[in-house]
């Protein structure tokens, strides 16, 4: 398989290339306007043959993208940050309506204050939205989980939209290699877009997203439900498959190190391999460390993360976003609710917003304090990691009397 | 493991030769290579920075680098700019600095205490070839001369990079490696 | 160049504030970005003020005909936006710090 160098925008157009989509409309955002240029560039290269319409905003750009899609093709969005939040109204359109369109979503902070860099807090305010998330570790992931996706959104027991989710700079500039299937090999994999759904046709016209009496809604969100426990089954396969034809294992989550571990991380995004680092540092001494990475965030692998975490004394969740005024992180709450009953320690860990390296120094500070928890030395740790002694008195001005 | 830090000025193009490097050593190499720029607000003449970690095998890091093994200064004023390029370094870091101004080596030396500097005029290199003052391909040939790769990576990632310009920042490269001394 | 100007409240007591706000009011030298600078050639100029209209930060003036265009050189980023749009190709971007420049 030849190897390529990309950046995580650039393997994120080249996945989307290699998906043959025949409408794109993207609105650029920092850090993501590398995919909507690069989308531009390929359909004026003729790399990819699709109608690339230039929208004003992100709301249009998911409108346009659920329209063109109901018509019966692939369609390429990619969003970042306040755009993403711009485009949360169309985002439950296309959920509801069971538009399986793929989008990348390229991680940054939302304002205020304002920020160009990356955090998780625009992807897990849309959490709820109805869309599968998927978030990677390396540029690799970004293409493999992009490809794998288009299989899984688009499954006939699923038709629910999908993000995959890449930290902003730290993975959407940063270069790395990745292998990267012949575009033949691809297409098989993929495979060319059906709709399976309502349509858009002016042949046979259908009214879609006409208002939905209160008898009815109860149960389409069922169905939507249904379908988030179908995607759960279904990204198994798809990830089997995967690795049956291109060679690279996938994960809905994944296990580092874990079997005999008594302290361990909980990790989303490209902050695991700084995890692994650890681990790896801390086995060599002789202790029992291990690290989760949760890759699919939505359906929530709940099961899978119990079983992983059963035997494991201390656990850190580190989450790249707040939670405002929840008790803990949004990734923390979902491990704690599917580990409630066991005997599990669990803390929350919140760091790396808006940009904050998250570092393997971040680590070993985490696995300290969950180390001295262990051993019965604290029984607190500290959840905003890495923040500044001077948080509440770093902004003073002069005011008249 | 090499940990590299590049330091540059927006415009002399640091995070392309991050790019640049990432290429040489993935895939004339056979190694690997994680970069990660970072990015403040994107304009000419403001300090630049990008992270390189270089490994014979997948590198699991993919985060700064706070203890650089080496680093690359693109412009000699980064100094007096009043940017701390001796933060994470010891003695052992190895220091690739661009410069035509002999003085500025002991300045150097003096901020971070290092043992080996590898001294180039990548600029005067830079407008010899390309007639551009943008060094950052004839940085790449001053670092070859440190070894984390080789100068024929170099020049086979510079043509695959620069397309019609490929050979003009080759011989940029070549010349810059074979000007580099040892300080 | 010059130093930032700041523009500050009168009175001189202090509070802290929480979020992103500040009271000192720094103009961003753009000057200071810039690796080119535009050069205009006076015969080739009609005076059209099209370069002034698209300039990003406003820098150029254009007054009547035999009055040299001025440029303020602390907000001219050296963009070329001005040499891309003259239609008379009246103004050309050099190097910042050449002799030329430096005239």
């Amino acid at each position: 398989m030849p190897v390529k160098l990309f950046d995580g925008n650039s393997a994120a157009v080249e996945s989307i290339r290699l998906a043959r989509p025949g409408v794109i409309a993207a609105y650029p955002i920092t850090p993501q306007s590398g995919i909507a240029e690069h989308l531009a560039d390929e359909v004026a290269d003729g790399r990819i043959r699709a109608e690339y319409v230039r929208v004003e905003s992100e709301h249009t750009a998911m409108s346009v993208a659920v329209g063109a899609q109901l018509t019966g093709v692939r369609v390429a969005t990619a969003t970042a940050s306040v755009g993403l939040a711009l485009m949360h109204e169309v985002c439950g359109v296309a959920a509801g309506c069971r538009v399986p369109i793929v989008m990348p979503v390229v991680n940054r902070s939302l304002v205020a204050p304002w920020s160009l860099w990356c955090d998780h807090s625009d992807t897990m305010a849309e959490r709820d939205t109805g869309w599968l998330q998927f978030y990677c570790a390396t540029v690799q992931e970004v293409l493999d989980l992009t490809l794998s996706a288009y299989r899984i959104a688009e499954h006939e027991d699923v038709l629910t939209p999908a993000m995959v989710c890449l930290d902003g700079f730290f993975l959407s500039h940063s270069m790395q290699r990745v292998d990267t299937p012949p575009d033949e090999d691809a297409w098989d994999f993929v495979k060319p877009y059906v709709r399976r759904n309502m349509y858009l046709d002016p042949k046979d016209v259908m009214f879609i997203n006409a208002l939905c009496p209160t008898f009815e809604h109860t149960e389409m969100k069922y169905q939507q439900m249904v379908g988030f426990g179908n995607a759960a089954r279904v990204a198994k396969d798809v990830f089997a498959e995967f690795e049956q034809r291109f060679g690279r294992k996938l994960h809905t989550v994944e296990s580092y190190r874990l079997e005999d571990a008594e302290v361990a991380v909980v990790t989303i995004g490209s902050m695991s391999g700084a995890a692994k680092y650890v681990v790896n540092q801390l086995r060599d001494r002789g202790i029992r460390a291990g690290m989760l990475r949760i890759c699919m965030f939505r359906p929530f692998p709940a099961d899978e993360i119990r079983e992983a975490l059963k035997n494991v004394k201390v656990i850190g969740v580190v989450d790249r976003s707040s939670g405002l005024g929840a008790a803990q992180g949004p990734v923390c709450s979902e491990v704690k609710a599917a580990c409630y009953g066991g005997t599990t320690k669990i803390f929350s860990f919140i760091g790396g917003i808006a940009g904050r390296d998250i570092s393997d120094i971040s680590f070993r500070r985490i696995f300290g304090e969950l180390l001295e928890v262990k051993d019965g030395k604290r029984d607190s740790c500290t959840c905003w990691f890495d923040t500044r002694e001077d948080a509440m008195d770093i902004r003073e001005v002069e005011v008249p009397c | 493991m090499q940990k590299i830090k590049f330091y540059g000025v927006g415009g002399q193009g640091a995070v392309t030769a991050a790019k640049v490097l990432s290429i040489a050593v993935c895939l004339y190499q056979d190694e690997y290579a994680v970069t990660v720029p970072v990015y403040s607000h994107e304009r000419r003449g403001s300090p630049v920075y990008a992270h390189i970690i270089v490994d014979d095998q997948p590198v699991l890091l993919n985060c700064y680098v706070y203890e650089p093994d080496i680093i690359v200064v693109f412009d000699d004023n980064l100094l007096d700019m009043g940017v701390d390029v001796a933060e994470g370094c010891t003695e052992d870091t190895v220091l690739v600095l661009n410069t035509a101004r002999p003085e500025m080596v002991d300045k150097y030396r003096r901020a971070g205490g290092f043992r080996r500097i590898c001294v180039c005029d990548a600029t005067g290199a830079a407008v010899k070839n390309i007639g551009l003052n943008i060094p950052n391909s004839a940085m790449l040939g001053a670092l070859a001369r440190t070894g984390v790769v080789s100068i024929d990576a170099v020049c086979s990632a510079l043509r695959d990079s620069f397309g019609k310009v490929g050979e003009k920042n080759v011989d940029a490269a070549r010349d810059a490696y074979e000007d580099t001394i040892d300080a | 160049m010059s130093t930032p100007q700041e523009t500050r409240t009168r009175t001189p007591s202090t509070r802290k504030v929480l979020g992103p706000c500040s009271h000192v009011l720094v103009a961003a030298h753009t000057g200071s970005w810039r690796s080119e600078r535009p050069k205009a050639d006076e015969a080739l100029c009609v005076r059209c003020g099209t370069c002034a209209r698209y300039c990003p930060t406003a820098c150029i003036t254009v007054r009547r005909e035999g009055v040299p265009l001025t440029f303020d050189w602390d907000y001219c980023k050296g963009c070329g936006i001005c040499a891309n749009e003259c239609p008379k190709q009246a103004l050309t971007m050099i190097p910042e710090g050449s002799e030329e420049a430096c005239r």
